[in-house]
């Protein structure tokens, strides 16, 4: 018989099932397969239906994040060798989201709150063309460098007990973004970005547990970008009670 | 017809995985060391009160129950000081010195260091003052 793993899988159909159930199935082993390609295996060879996303294979994309044994990961990312042997692997959807379809979450309360922190560079008047780009320095540019590399897989979301909790939390993988275009030198948008960043719901709903940093694929620590951004909203704080602070 | 499944949050999240139990206790740290605090001006009215008053506060530190509560109390502190002394690099951006900024390590031994500087001071107060 060939060496085989067991993998439990979250099933839910919305139009049938009241609520998600574990299906179990057995699929080879390869030493150089991850979850992903176990997916993969299923539903091309034994149940056509179970329903995920995915795409690059590469941990590039961030599509096949999932919970693997109760941890948020990318499914590309998760080798069956790293599990142990004989032991049953639980593959579900990320924490915190709604279910849509067995491993398929709802992104839209994601997206909206992405949008929210205006990821992108704000200028108050456009410079002309002919005047070049707008320069940085390396040191400038290692202010928020690490930050831009968010794939937005998610992973962070799922590894944060807040979020899961409390779903008006604004959350890590939005907010490092916030905290990213604050940070860069080129832009001048932070007066629009404060009032969702510093709100309730922003970073002060963060309780600082710091999982969202370690389950990161790409080393980004939104840990650090909220708790930079709490330090500089108390600042700003502390600043407006000042008879010559700002208001 | 979409119907999205959200799951129940349970409250023994923080039992699910280690590190979000190492959180809890970290949050719970500052508790105990209230209680400590509580304990320190405790021992400082009773120095106020006159030698008899003192006296019978060292008896009841003598007691074992209350130097198991101060084991346990010393290790909330080391915990609540190693966790947060990790956390220094994530929540502080310092300045740069010939244009980088110190690294996470040199920062967490930066405030090891002034602990240690501080606790020096503190036991020369008590000790030789």
């Amino acid at each position: 018989m060939a060496d085989t793993v067991t993998l439990e899988v979250t099933r839910y159909s919305p139009d049938v099932d009241s609520e998600p159930s574990f299906e179990l199935f057995d699929v080879p082993f390869h030493h150089d397969w991850v979850v992903l390609d176990a997916l993969n295996y299923l539903k091309d060879e034994v149940d056509g239906s179970l329903t995920y996303r995915w795409s690059c294979r590469m941990g590039v994309c961030g599509s096949c994040g999932m919970m693997v044994n109760g941890v948020p990961i990318l499914t590309c990312a998760a080798f069956l060798r790293d599990y142990p042997r004989g032991s049953t692997i639980r593959v579900e959807p990320l924490q915190g989201f709604p279910i849509e379809r067995d491993l398929v979450i709802v992104l839209d309360d994601f997206l909206e709150k992405l949008s929210a922190v205006k990821p992108w560079l704000i200028r108050e008047q456009e410079q002309p063309l002919e005047e070049g780009e707008y320069r940085q320095s390396p040191e400038q540019l290692a202010d928020f460098k690490q930050f831009t590399m968010c794939i937005n897989c998610m992973l962070c979301y799922a590894a944060c007990p807040v979020y899961e909790h409390d779903q008006s939390f604004i959350g890590p993988a939005a907010l490092a973004p916030g905290q990213r275009y604050i940070l860069d030198s080129r832009d001048q948008g932070k007066e629009q970005r404060y009032p969702v960043m510093w709100s309730d719901d922003g970073i002060w709903d963060c309780t600082f547990v710091g999982e969202c940093s370690t389950v990161c694929p790409k080393n980004v620590d939104p840990a650090a970008a909220i708790q930079q951004a709490k330090v500089e909203s108390t600042g700003a704080w502390f600043q407006s009670l000042l008879p010559f602070g700002r208001s | 017809m979409p119907n999205p499944y959200r799951r129940p949050h349970s409250n023994t999240w923080w039992l699910r995985r280690l590190p979000y139990t190492i959180f809890m206790l970290r949050e719970w740290s500052a508790s105990f060391m209230a209680l400590y605090l509580i304990l320190l001006v405790a021992l400082v009215a009773r120095v106020n009160d006159g030698e008899s008053a003192y006296q019978s506060y060292v008896e009841f530190t003598q007691k074992p129950i209350v130097i198991g509560l101060h084991g346990v109390l010393l290790a909330f502190a080391l915990l609540h000081m190693v966790t947060w002394f990790q956390a220094v690099p994530k929540a502080t951006r310092p300045p740069r010195i010939r244009g980088q900024r110190p690294s996470g390590r040199v920062m967490i031994a930066s405030v090891y260091g002034l602990w240690a500087v501080a606790s020096a001071v503190v036991a020369a107060i008590v000790l030789v003052g």
